[in-house]
């Protein structure tokens, strides 16, 4: 696949360097240098092969700015990065959100970031700083806003037509899940259209890792996903080691994963909880929080905190797993296996859920790398794209587990794919303590003071909600001259304004229910 | 002494009178009484379903505990949003009251005791529990806020989608009983009580009045995950605590309805009938506070297709084969 696409990419395209990148030691394959002129070419490209867009950011490097776009394929392992050189005064890049529908988002968030204008974007204005700036955030050298940039900030007006009206979901409401806010345009009961509008958790967690060495950024990325806080945690930490090299013995690697799978059922009890809750079904909720408990009390024990959790150090753990861990692991995996039948009494036969959920909110296979979703979301469609599988990490290549996928891709197989998920996830956990193998839980040798080479790195892992990615840049110091959070629920809600035009506002809060989407992730 | 006094008044102003006074006295306890027994136990009903304990601090087994909140609702400052329709605003947590009362009327709580048998009750109580609806579109309209107005909207189409089959299902009833009269209709059921002669009829009619009612799986008008609180959204309060009152008041009169014509009513061995009323009422209360802790709500679209193409086609046909059993 890889050395086809390099071929492929020098055949068709003209104007670009392509050359091969060491998938192990920057997490990409194919590294291609792309032209103002040809960019546009690449896309299309890509899009033509049904790649998604990973991820886009923009880099500062003081001389010119650099967008990374970050293009991978669902269904066989090929990440390519694409880069484009811009200058640093007034930089202005062409579009690719007539190509790509994600990178309306990514662009503006770069536009607000960097002070980067796409040319051709229809609406270009602030993502997430709603309050406005004086300097572009991102950028390493003080760079003001232009005055007349300023009026962007409060372009978002909704103008009335006849017979319709603007109702905004959120930032208050009950199904929003947090702070998301979605200026709907209804006639009567139907949605017109949709649009979400971010920012309100916004903290800039990749200018926070700007300022603070490796080891102190270590709690961050909890905070970034609360519910799936170890899953980030890994991220964080797998993308450091591989940057400097640590080896993690096998054991921490085991218990990487035992954690993890705990946290990932953890996470999609919540949503199981809330999903039913945004239908009308309140009582689902108690029951998942009773059994998320159970796995809060397990990872409390040895991590020490109860949600945003800090457990995992560069080359192994902050510490050992007992017996204890290990005996009420067992037990809660006994008790959980016997919960899913009451949960198949008291949710997924029921007819008005079904009805519900059955048919509402179908998202296209053929659509999803338009948008770049993953996780269960993308898995709903049928299409089996899961990392843990395709870029094997920690010990989830010595367990044996499948990957669960619907066929339409509506609410119920989100609901039926996350639901089969977590029995898998209680496998894998199984497997694991089975297989634990005995021997030091951190590395030796690791220093306190981590300086990792020049360079740059994309690993990713599959959190609870999706493909969450890391893109670091070094200059060799013990800060990352550039973090870069790819987050899976940013680009899986990018698909509700098209799954909810023309819906019920119910089935419109259904489908959104069905994302799982947590809103600090989205804002960071 | 006081039998001549008592006596003396009744002869100025009629025996009927003080009956009707007294009765409507008794009937504004039992409403009151009924929404904070209601309270009470829609929190632990709902609790034990889910695996909670709910009120235990206040009184014994938290029993005291809607007094607690009354009070509570009555300290909390009457909040008044911006660009209200005033008269609408203030006049809807009100009106909702009235047709509830005389609701009351009419029910026979026991063979002897009803405030008052009109040889029309059931058409009565049919025309004033439909009312309450007037107040929540007041309330939708008035608040300034679309989505109480989509909340009201909402209600009013689910109220007249289930008026039909509620009137349609009580016709073959009445057609057994021969009587618009609510006692008559009890008495009828002396033998058989009609949940056993109608079982369609008795289905359709309970399906019907928890739409009536806006309880879930119906309870679209106040959608909480969809519309906050629909129609109710902008009240505070006592405002707010009095939309509840009406609300478990109108739970308990739809059961009482229930129970007077499908259930025998008063009806019952070695107990007293008001023992047996009460008994029956409260178990059709507690079905319907069973569907609001374990269903999801249907959608908008199922709601309406589920009455127009499955309930009214249904009790047509229900009244057709009663009316041709009974008179051919």
């Amino acid at each position: 696949m890889v050395t086809g696409i390099i071929e492929d990419l020098k055949k068709t395209l003209t104007g670009i360097d392509v050359s091969e990148a060491s998938y192990g030691q920057n997490g990409y394959h194919v590294a291609v240098e792309a032209q103002k002129g040809s960019l546009v070419n690449v896309a299309e490209f890509f899009n033509g092969r049904t790649f998604y867009l990973a991820d886009l950011c923009c880099v500062d490097y003081v001389d010119y700015l650099e967008l990374v776009y970050f293009f991978n394929h669902h269904k066989t392992l090929c990440r390519v990065k694409v880069t484009l050189k811009v200058e640093p005064e007034k930089p202005t890049a062409p579009t690719i959100s007539h190509i790509y529908t994600i990178s309306h988002w990514y662009e503006r968030e770069i536009h607000e970031f960097f002070g980067v204008y796409f040319e051709g974007h229809p609406n270009l204005i602030y993502l997430f700083l709603h309050e406005g700036i004086d300097h572009y955030p991102l950028r390493k050298q003080p760079t003001p806003v232009p005055e007349d940039d300023k009026k962007l900030l409060n372009s978002f007006n909704p103008e009335g037509e006849e017979d319709t009206f603007f109702v905004n979901l959120g930032p208050q409401h009950p199904s929003t899940h947090g702070v998301l806010r979605v200026v709907l345009k209804m006639d009567g009961e139907y949605i017109l259209g949709a649009e979400p509008v971010l920012g309100y958790l916004h903290r800039m967690h990749e200018k926070m890792a700007e300022n603070r060495s490796y080891v102190q950024f270590l709690p961050n990325p909890a905070r970034i996903d609360y519910p799936g806080a170890l899953l980030l945690n890994l991220a964080h930490v797998m993308t450091v080691e591989k940057l400097c090299g640590i080896e993690v013995p096998e054991r921490a690697q085991y218990i990487r994963t035992i954690t993890c799978e705990l946290n990932r059922i953890a996470s999609h009890l919540l949503w199981f909880g809330a999903f039913p809750a945004d239908l009308g079904a309140l009582t689902p909720f108690l029951y998942a929080f009773d059994d998320r408990e159970q796995i809060l009390d397990i990872l409390e024990a040895i991590t020490g905190s109860r949600l945003t959790y800090c457990y995992f150090r560069f080359g192994g753990l902050y510490n050992d797993i007992d017996d204890t861990f290990i005996e009420m692991t067992k037990r809660f995996i006994k008790r959980m296996r016997e919960r899913f039948e009451v949960y198949d009494r008291l949710v997924t036969g029921n007819v008005i859920f079904v009805n519900r959920a059955k048919g509402t909110g179908i998202l296209e296979q053929g659509e999803v790398h338009k948008y770049g979703c993953s996780g269960p979301v993308i898995r709903s469609t049928g299409i089996p794209f899961d990392i843990r599988k395709t870029e094997p990490y920690a010990a989830y290549d010595k367990t044996d587990f499948e990957i669960p996928t619907g066929t339409v891709g509506d609410n119920m197989d989100r609901y039926d794919v996350r639901m089969t998920e977590m029995e898998m996830s209680l496998r894998i956990i199984e497997q694991a303590i089975a297989k634990l193998p005995s021997g030091p839980f951190k590395a030796e040798k690791v220093p306190k003071k981590l300086k990792p080479p020049k360079g740059d790195i994309y690993h990713a892992v599959e959190s609870s909600r999706g493909e969450a990615g890391v893109y670091i840049v070094s200059d060799e110091s013990d800060t990352p001259y550039r973090m870069r959070w790819r987050v899976p629920s940013y680009s899986n809600l990018m698909t509700f304004p098209f799954l909810a035009r023309g819906t019920l506002i119910a089935d419109a809060i259904a489908t959104l229910g069905s994302y799982d989407i947590v809103v600090p992730e989205i804002d960071r | 002494m006081t039998e001549t006094i008592v006596n003396n008044i009744a002869d100025v102003i009629g025996w009927e009178t003080i009956r009707t006074v007294v009765g409507l006295v008794g009937v504004l306890v039992v409403v009151v009484v009924n929404a904070l027994v209601l309270t009470w136990a829609e929190r632990k009903v709902s609790a034990h379903m889910q695996r909670r304990i709910g009120p235990k601090e206040v009184g014994p087994f938290g029993l005291l505990q809607p007094i607690a909140d009354t009070v509570k609702l009555l300290a909390k400052e009457l909040l008044t949003p911006q660009n209200v329709e005033k008269p609408l605003y203030y006049l809807a947590p009100v009106i909702v009251f009235i047709p509830v009362l005389v609701s009351f009327v009419v029910i026979p709580f026991d063979a002897r005791l009803q405030v008052k048998d009109i040889n029309v009750g059931v058409l009565v109580i049919l025309a004033f529990s439909s009312l309450s609806v007037l107040s929540i579109l007041l309330a939708g309209l008035g608040s300034n806020n679309k989505y109480s107005l989509i909340g009201s909207v909402r209600s009013i189409a689910q109220n007249i989608a289930y008026e039909i089959p509620l009137l349609l299902s009580l016709l073959s009833v009445v057609l057994m009983a021969n009587s618009l009269s609510l006692r008559d209709i009890v008495e009828a059921q002396k033998g058989v009580w009609y949940v056993f002669s109608q079982p369609i009829a008795f289905l359709i009619f309970f399906i019907a009045s928890v739409a009536e009612t806006n309880r879930t799986p119906f309870d679209l008008p106040e959608a909480e995950s969809e519309l906050v609180a629909g129609f109710h959204t902008e009240y505070s309060g006592m405002r707010f605590a009095l939309f509840f009152l009406a609300e478990y008041t109108n739970v308990f009169i739809v059961c009482a309805m229930t129970t007077t014509f499908f259930l025998g009513g008063y009806q019952g061995p070695i107990l007293p009938g008001i023992i047996w009323f009460f008994a029956k009422t409260y178990l059709l209360v507690f079905v319907i506070l069973w569907f609001r802790w374990t269903f999801p709500r249907v959608r908008f679209d199922q709601l309406l297709n589920f009455s127009w193409k499955l309930l009214i086609p249904l009790s047509f046909l229900n009244l057709i084969v009663t009316g041709g059993l009974l008179k051919l």
